[in-house]
């Protein structure tokens, strides 16, 4: 008993507790005769026994209560210590990694595919302009060890010898791996969907072009994963000095400037119609090579700036018509006279600038 | 003698009038089903019916039959946590 139960003395104490006990047989006798009622009623209404209606099935399924059995009847660990040959690589695995291995033998599964997939992807063509987000999140993570780092630098300096995309980035390090690796010959041709390969220089330019233009990303190849950094113009990792340096390193001198905050020019009303124009002239020049997946971005960012055109307010008032063959010497003679005006693009409306004047002038050069 | 009859009646209305009776038959019968008291009891119970032939049992057997082993198996720990619980409330509450 406890101390603090017993706040009097002697007597009253031994009174309290026969009282206590005395409430508790009160209680208990209580709870058995609510029993009693309970069995009673299912007994008279019959319902007390149906649980033992079935004879047969009672004895078949009796609890087993002996040892090294569960209560079916079953031995719970027999197969542990077995083993079992698989059937592709003829080995013996421990069962209860037979599942595991398999999935990883076999190739199919959930895990195994996805790790199949990281590996193509990062072995694959660096240079898709639309990469996935995705992959950039995974070869990113490498950057942060610096064995990794190596290890995927070697990686990525020894594929897509032909890659277009690859010689630029060279160069880009100052010519760190330069000629060593320009000069080793290509070992893997990744059959990818979208193959860069049969791009020549001037098509990646356009590319390249399509890429800064109508997705406005920040485009500065970081020196880890030598891929275009997709950010936007703002992005906090690259200042505007590496933009311009990027732009002009891969288009040439006569690159277009990037969007000012200051000057509010109100070219946008040429840069739609413009980029259309020469994306056709993109088209046609580049058509015998452009791959499919080329010729199907720029159709679709052609189609992105048609739809983006019903939204402008300001009206050209040169009149420039989109894609059309004839409209090509006059857009490019309306478009040169206006180039002077139009370097820099405004950033105040949310759409994608282009600076279109000035890249047709640009491909002026290249043609 | 009557003064202890009269707390006893003290006590026995109080518990009653707050509450506290109810609360601890709940307690209890939640604790009994809990630990198996109940099952071991209607399996006590079915043993009775089937001598005595199920058709005829009354609740006056079966009173007779449970009570004692009932009072009888109640575990300890139901039990103390019982009387301990009681003795709070009257310490609380007695005169």
């Amino acid at each position: 008993m406890k101390m603090e139960d017993m706040p009097l003395s002697g007597p009253d104490n031994t009174k309290l507790e026969a009282l206590v006990h005395d409430i508790y047989s009160e209680l208990v006798e209580d709870a058995c005769l609510g029993l009693c009622f309970e069995v009673h009623r299912a007994v008279k209404q019959g319902y007390f026994f149906l649980d033992e209606t079935d004879q047969e099935s009672m004895k078949e399924f009796e609890i087993v209560d002996q040892p090294g059995v569960d209560i079916f009847g079953q031995v719970y660990n027999q197969w542990k210590n077995k083993e079992c040959e698989c059937p592709n690589c003829k080995r013996l695995i421990a069962a209860s990694r037979f599942a595991p291995h398999l999935e990883k033998c076999l190739g199919m599964g959930r895990n195994s595919s996805r790790i199949a997939n990281r590996r193509l992807a990062s072995n694959n063509n660096m240079s898709k302009s639309e990469s996935d987000q995705e992959d950039n999140d995974d070869l990113n993570d490498n950057d942060w060890s610096y064995g990794a780092e190596k290890k995927a630098r070697k990686r990525k300096s020894d594929k897509n010898q032909n890659s277009p995309r690859r010689s630029k980035s060279i160069k880009h390090k100052n010519g760190e791996l330069g000629s060593s690796v320009s000069s080793e010959p290509y070992k893997y041709n990744y059959n990818t969907g979208i193959s860069y390969e049969t791009l020549g220089p001037d098509e990646v330019r356009s590319l390249l072009t399509t890429y800064f233009l109508f997705l406005q990303q920040c485009g500065v190849i970081s020196e880890h994963t030598k891929k275009m950094c997709t950010r936007s113009q703002r992005c906090p990792q690259h200042t505007d000095e590496q933009r311009r340096a990027v732009r002009v390193f891969l288009l040439g001198p006569s690159a277009p400037s990037l969007p000012d905050a200051d000057t509010v020019v109100e070219s946008d009303s040429f840069d739609i119609p413009d980029g259309q124009t020469l994306m056709s002239r993109l088209q046609w020049e580049d058509s015998p090579d452009i791959s499919p997946a080329d010729s199907a971005s720029s159709k679709a960012s052609t189609n992105h700036s048609d739809s983006r055109r019903p939204k402008k307010k300001k009206r050209p008032s040169l009149g420039l018509n989109s894609g059309g063959g004839g409209s090509l010497t006059g857009g490019g003679g309306s478009s040169s006279s206006s180039s002077q005006s139009n370097i820099s693009l405004s950033t105040k409306k949310k759409r994608p600038k282009l600076s279109a004047p000035s890249i047709s002038s640009i491909y002026d050069d290249l043609n | 003698m009557s003064k202890e009859s009269r707390m006893r009646a003290t006590i026995n209305q109080k518990l009653t009038e707050m509450g506290e009776r109810e609360r601890l038959k709940e307690l209890l019968r939640a604790k009994l089903t809990e630990c198996g008291w109940k099952d071991q009891m209607k399996a006590h119970c079915k043993e009775v019916i089937k001598e005595k032939g199920f058709e005829h049992v009354t609740v006056e057997d079966l009173v007779v039959e449970i009570t004692p082993k009932g009072r009888a198996l109640v575990p300890d720990s139901v039990k103390k946590e019982l009387l301990h619980r009681i003795r709070a409330f009257l310490a609380q509450h007695a005169t």
